[in-house]
């Protein structure tokens, strides 16, 4: 790094850390760290066939797929389709566990027991 | 094997538009047979907006054709889109007639049954590649092949889709390829080649008569992380459209698996079960063959449809014939318990070289033996002959097992929690054992499941680094896999999901000698949209 001159408090931290022997520390964060329209990943799985480069946590934006309607065959759009799947739930991460599942007649074709 | 794991877990919400326009002749021809009281509720709940041109002839409607699920879908985008009201009688009735007068021929679903069936973990339908493209990137190929249109309507369900979902262009690569031109110009007729309204298929369906599926049935099947299962049942007609059977079988360990349903034929050969299998409420997706003589299908939890089994009925009245042998490998120097499944097994028994056998029961499903396997017999396949019927691949012999094959090669699991069940991953081996054939030729000879005991390890360094054996969940001495709990997970890091990369290590014991044999399992985040075809 000698030659290099950090101009922004994050270069900084990048250069300290090189310094000090801990990029790797930081090098991880280089990774696909959530969707992106450059990289495509998909929602289950990343661009390399794993899952390690998935948004982690997906809950972090996972209303950043929704309100877009970004992966609409995985996640409820809000744009058009379920514009109130996400109300009363503004936080993905604490709410995630009362979003519901918007697709309630799979089993229409059976008979009702 | 990213574009392959995409194929297994492609779903969608992308429903399809109720279509229309000029009659087709096919329904013509059904709907002589069609109850009048779906007609009278297609009148009274879809005309307001899809106008009947002519009688019997709905406007968009009409220039489709669905399975009973892919109408199901239809109704359930009218209604949440549109504000149809309808009750649940109302929906039967529709999806009843629709299925009926514009269903898709039993030839014509055959090749993405297994959609219809909710395997799990089967690779999608191989279309031509820009198909993977512009449909397979969000949802299954298999929905899409199990829809029949003329161009035109290919065409609206195009414009739909980019209406209702605008940002697809960008999810199908539209900067890399001219999406819009090919969406609107070349796909439509292209759909409307390999997927059309009318076909000679559905022509011959429409006259077919179907054949009535009540009488006595003999059943075998197979429960990955059970075991084969057979037996019996009796199947009744308690309405034009419906059935009740009820089941007597039996696990090869001994265990009972009785239980009953309910179901609903549609399209003449459609069948949809709703029932109790060994004590567990269980649907059932099964095809009566054109002649009525069998019917096989899936049979699955209906809380959790990736666990189920395989199911293959034959009539009982049919062809003296065997079906099944269970097990289906004997080693060398035991002597163990055998059940021949089939219709009118009469006659002496055998085995094959090197065996001897001894009936023990006769029972209306076929024969239960004692068989002794000699310690210097040749390992291989045998033919099974009882009286004047016999079959040569569904017994072999073998000394020791020389490879185990995972199945699935490829899995999909899916964490849970709140209101969402987690997704399993069921796994199953099959063991082979080696025989030099003619000329030197090594042959992989097929035994069937055979014990082990199953681990996980991480699929990668980088799944070893993360710790996914760890986090992502446990692996039963069943098979199944039972993922862990959703959410971010503070233990993790940046607080990720239970998310994992693993092999899935199954190791079978013979003598000193270990055999092993691994899979790929995939365990990923919920999926919020879950239509009966992904």
């Amino acid at each position: 790094m000698s030659g290099m001159k950090s101009i922004n408090e994050k270069a900084g931290l990048l250069l300290e850390a090189a310094e000090s022997g801990h990029l790797e520390e930081v090098s991880a964060m280089e990774t696909v760290a959530g969707c992106a329209t450059t990289f495509d990943p998909g929602w289950e799985v990343d661009p390399f066939g794993g899952v390690a480069s998935l948004c982690q946590p997906m809950e972090a934006d996972l209303y950043g797929c929704s309100d877009p309607c970004w992966w609409p065959a995985q996640v409820p759009d809000t744009m058009n389709t379920y514009p109130s799947w996400q109300e009363g739930k503004p936080s993905a991460q604490h709410d995630w566990r009362e979003l519901d599942p918007v697709f309630p007649n799979t089993n229409a074709v059976f008979p009702k027991k | 094997m990213h574009r392959r794991v995409s194929s297994l877990i492609t779903g969608g919400v992308m429903v399809f538009t109720m279509v229309l326009g000029t009659a087709i002749a096919a329904s013509a021809a059904m709907s002589s047979a069609a109850a009048p009281a779906g007609l009278a509720a297609v009148r009274a709940n879809c005309s307001g907006c899809h106008r009947e041109i002519s009688p019997g002839h709905f406007d968009r409607i009409s220039e489709e054709r669905k399975t009973p699920e892919g109408w199901a879908m239809t109704i359930f985008r009218m209604r949440h889109l549109h504000g149809v009201k309808l009750t649940g009688k109302e929906q039967a009735t529709i999806i009843q007639y629709l299925s009926d007068v514009q269903g898709l021929a039993p030839s014509e679903t055959a090749p993405a049954r297994f959609a219809l069936e909710r395997r799990p973990n089967v690779p999608d339908l191989k279309l031509p590649y820009h198909l993977h493209e512009m449909c397979g990137r969000c949802h299954s190929l298999a929905r899409v092949a199990l829809q029949r249109r003329t161009a035109a309507e290919w065409l609206k369900l195009i414009n739909f889709h980019v209406g209702q979902f605008p940002t697809l262009e960008y999810q199908d690569g539209s900067r890399d390829i001219y999406w819009w031109k090919i969406a609107t110009t070349q796909l439509p007729g292209e759909l409307a080649k390999l997927f059309p309204l009318q076909s000679a298929a559905w022509r011959n369906w429409s006259d077919h008569p179907h054949p009535s599926l009540a009488g006595e049935w003999i059943v075998h099947g197979y429960t990955p992380g059970r075991g084969d299962y057979y037996g019996t049942a009796r199947i009744r007609r308690t309405a034009r459209h419906r059935y009740r059977a009820r089941y007597q079988l039996h696990y090869a360990s001994g265990a009972a698996l009785e239980g009953s349903s309910d179901a609903i034929l549609y399209t003449g050969f459609e069948w949809r079960g709703t029932g109790k299998l060994g004590g567990k409420r269980v649907h059932e997706v099964y095809f009566a063959s054109t002649n009525g003589m069998r019917i096989t299908g899936r049979w699955f939890l209906t809380d959790h449809s990736e666990i189920g089994g395989d199911w293959v009925a034959s009539r009982a009245t049919g062809a003296p014939q065997i079906l099944a042998v269970i097990p289906s490998a004997l080693k060398t120097g035991t002597t163990q318990r055998v059940v021949v499944v089939g219709i009118g097994l009469h006659g002496s028994v055998d085995l094959g070289p090197g065996t001897t056998s001894k009936v023990l029961q006769r029972t209306p499903y076929g024969l239960i033996l004692t068989a002794r396997v000699q310690t210097n017999a040749t390992p291989g396949y045998r033919s099974v002959r009882i009286g004047p019927v016999h079959r040569g691949d569904l017994l072999a012999v073998y000394r020791h097992v020389d490879r185990l094959k995972v199945e699935p090669s490829l899995a999909i699991a899916r964490l849970g929690g709140g209101t969402l069940a987690p997704v399993d991953a069921q796994f199953h081996v099959i063991g082979y054992t080696d025989v030099v054939g003619a000329g030197g030729k090594v042959i992989a000879v097929r035994l069937g499941a055979v014990p082990v005991t199953w681990s996980l390890e991480p699929f990668n360094a980088e799944a070893a680094r993360r710790g996914d054996v760890r986090f992502a969940g446990t692996l039963g001495q069943d098979g199944r896999f039972l993922p862990a709990a959703g959410g971010p997970d503070p233990k993790r890091q940046f607080s990720g999901d239970n998310t994992g990369d693993l092999f899935v290590v199954a190791s079978h014991i013979d003598g000193k000698a270990a055999v092993t044999g691994r899979a790929h399992l995939i365990v990923t985040v919920q999926r919020w949209i879950n239509p009966p075809i992904y």
